[in-house]
C-alpha cells in the first residue's frame, strides 16, 4: 500500500550533469525557465529543445521517465491547446459547432505546448540528476546572501533535511498504523467526504503523538552532539565550484543573452 | 514569543518543524479522492503545519510552511510558470503559518491561514490562465479550478484540526 510509493525521482548516476554543483543546476534551471518565456519564434523553441535533448542524453536519463512527468500534465496541455486554438482571433481554419479554430490559435497553441513541455522536462531533469539533500544544501547556499534581510536560510534547510530524512520512516509508520486499525475494523475507504475525514482520526492521532516524540528525541540527540545552529558549522562535504560549473553557467548565460538580443529583431 | 524570525529559533522548534513537515508529506500521499485535472483532497496534509504555527507562533510557522512547500515542490512538482512556482509552493504553504497569528483564537488563525493559501493558489491560477488561455476571464477560471479541490480540502482540514487539537490537548499547548 503506502510502502510501495516512491517519492521524488532522483536517479543516481555518475555523469557530468550529475556531478555539477547543485547551485549551478538550480541557477541554470531558473535562467532556463525565464528563457522559455522570452522566446518568441518557433525556431527558438527548436533550439532550446535540441539543447534540452542534449542534456537528457548527457545525463543518461531514459526518455520514458520524462514522458511520465509530461503525462501528469496531459490535462493542462490539452486544455491550453484547445483554449488557444478556439479563443484566438484570426484567419479561420475550421469550425466545430459555434467554435472557430484559427491559424493564429494553432500557432499559439503549438507555442504553449512547446513551452510547457520544455519547462516540465527541464525541471524534471533537475530533480532527476540532483539528490534531495544536495538540492537542499544548494538552496541554503543560494539563500545565504539574504540572511541579512532576516531569511533564516540554515533553519529552512535544516527543517527540509530533517523532513526528507524522516519521510520514509513516517511513511512506514503510517502504513503500519493503518493496517493495525483496519485489523480492528477501521474503514478508511467508504462513506461521504465528512465520514472519511472523521475515520482518519484513529490514524492521525497516533501519528501526531509519535511525530512529537520523535522530534523531542531528535532535538536531544542533536544537542548531545553539540549542534548549535548554522553559525560556524563545519561540513564533511563542502560544496565547491569546478570548471564544469563555469562551462555550464556560461553556456546558459550566453543562450540567455542570445535570446535577449534576438528578441529585439522581427 | 519567538518573533518574526529575528531571534534564532530553538532547536526543538526546528526538529519539530522537520518532523511535522515529514508527517504532512506522508499525509499528502494519502488521497481521499483525486480529481482528473490534478487537484486532490488529501488526508489533512495541512494540519501538521497549522498545528505547528499555533504552537510556535506565526514567524516559525511561515518558515516551516515555506519549507513544506519546497518539499512538496520536490515530491509532486507541477510547474507551469516561474511566478506560479513561487505562489503555489513556498508562498501558498508558507501562508499556512498564519494560523499562529491570533494566540487567543486559534480557530480564527486557521481560517486566516486557509484564506491565505487559497488566495495564493488563486493568484497563481490567474497568472496561469492569463498566460496560457488568453485574456478570457482568468480570475473566474482560477476560482473555479482552485475552488474545485481546495474548498473540500479546506473543509476537511478545518474539521480535522479541531478534532486532533482536542485529542492532543495536553501536547498542543502554545510553546512560544
Amino acid at each position: 500500500m503506502l510502502r510501495d510509493i516512491t517519492i521524488g525521482q532522483y536517479l543516481a548516476r555518475d555523469t557530468a550533469v550529475h556531478r555539477l554543483d547543485p547551485r549551478t543546476k538550480i541557477m541554470s534551471t531558473m535562467l532556463f525557465m525565464l528563457l522559455l518565456f522570452l522566446v518568441r519564434q518557433l525556431a527558438g523553441y527548436v533550439f532550446l529543445g535540441v539543447f534540452t535533448a542534449a542534456i537528457v542524453v548527457l545525463a543518461g536519463i531514459p526518455p520514458r521517465m520524462l514522458l511520465r512527468s509530461i503525462r501528469s500534465l496531459a490535462f493542462i496541455l490539452a486544455l491550453t491547446f484547445l483554449l488557444q486554438l478556439f479563443m484566438t482571433r484570426g484567419e479561420p481554419l475550421f469550425r466545430l459547432g459555434p467554435l472557430v479554430a484559427t491559424r493564429e490559435g494553432l500557432n499559439m497553441g503549438t507555442f504553449m505546448i512547446c513551452r510547457l513541455t520544455l519547462l516540465v522536462v527541464m525541471t524534471s531533469l533537475l530533480t532527476l540528476t540532483t539528490s534531495p539533500i544536495a538540492l537542499t544544501d544548494g538552496l541554503e547556499h543560494l539563500l545565504r546572501p539574504f540572511r541579512r534581510l532576516g531569511v533564516p536560510a540554515h533553519e529552512l534547510a535544516m527543517m527540509m533535511t530533517i523532513a526528507l530524512r524522516f519521510i520514509p520512516t513516517l511513511l512506514e509508520e503510517a502504513d503500519k498504523i493503518m493496517k493495525a486499525q483496519m485489523a480492528r475494523g477501521a474503514d478508511f475507504r467508504s462513506g461521504n467526504l465528512l465520514r472519511r475525514a472523521r475515520s482518519l482520526i484513529p490514524l492521525l492521532v497516533p501519528l501526531f503523538v509519535s511525530a512529537f516524540r520523535r522530534a523531542d528525541e531528535l532535538a536531544l540527540a542533536m544537542e548531545a552532539r553539540c549542534y548549535r545552529g548554522g553559525e560556524g558549522r563545519t561540513r564533511m562535504k563542502q560544496l565547491a565550484f569546478a570548471a564544469r560549473d563555469g562551462i555550464a553557467l556560461t553556456t546558459v548565460a550566453v543562450m540567455f543573452l542570445g535570446v535577449l538580443f534576438l528578441r529585439g529583431r522581427p | 514569543m519567538v518573533g518574526f524570525v529575528r531571534q534564532r529559533l530553538p532547536l526543538k522548534a526546528v526538529a519539530e518543524a522537520g518532523m511535522l513537515i515529514a508527517l504532512a508529506t506522508v499525509l499528502s500521499l494519502i488521497k481521499v479522492f483525486t480529481l482528473p485535472q490534478g487537484g486532490s483532497v488529501t488526508a489533512a496534509s495541512m494540519v501538521p503545519i497549522l498545528l505547528f504555527a499555533v504552537r510556535w507562533g506565526p514567524g516559525p510557522g511561515v518558515l516551516a510552511g515555506a519549507a513544506y512547500g519546497l518539499v512538496q515542490l520536490w515530491v509532486e512538482p507541477f510547474i507551469l510558470h516561474p511566478a506560479q512556482v513561487v505562489l503555489d509552493y513556498p508562498l501558498a504553504f508558507g501562508l499556512l503559518g498564519l494560523s499562529g497569528l491570533f494566540p487567543a483564537r486559534p480557530a480564527l488563525g486557521v481560517m486566516t491561514a486557509m484564506a491565505g493559501r487559497f488566495l495564493s493558489h488563486w493568484l497563481s491560477g490567474v497568472i496561469f490562465f492569463a498566460a496560457y488561455a488568453g485574456d478570457q476571464h482568468p480570475m473566474l477560471y482560477s476560482a473555479i479550478y482552485n475552488g474545485s479541490y481546495l474548498l473540500p480540502e479546506l473543509a476537511v482540514s478545518a474539521i480535522l484540526v479541531a478534532l486532533i487539537a482536542r485529542a492532543l490537548r495536553p501536547k498542543v499547548v502554545r510553546v512560544a
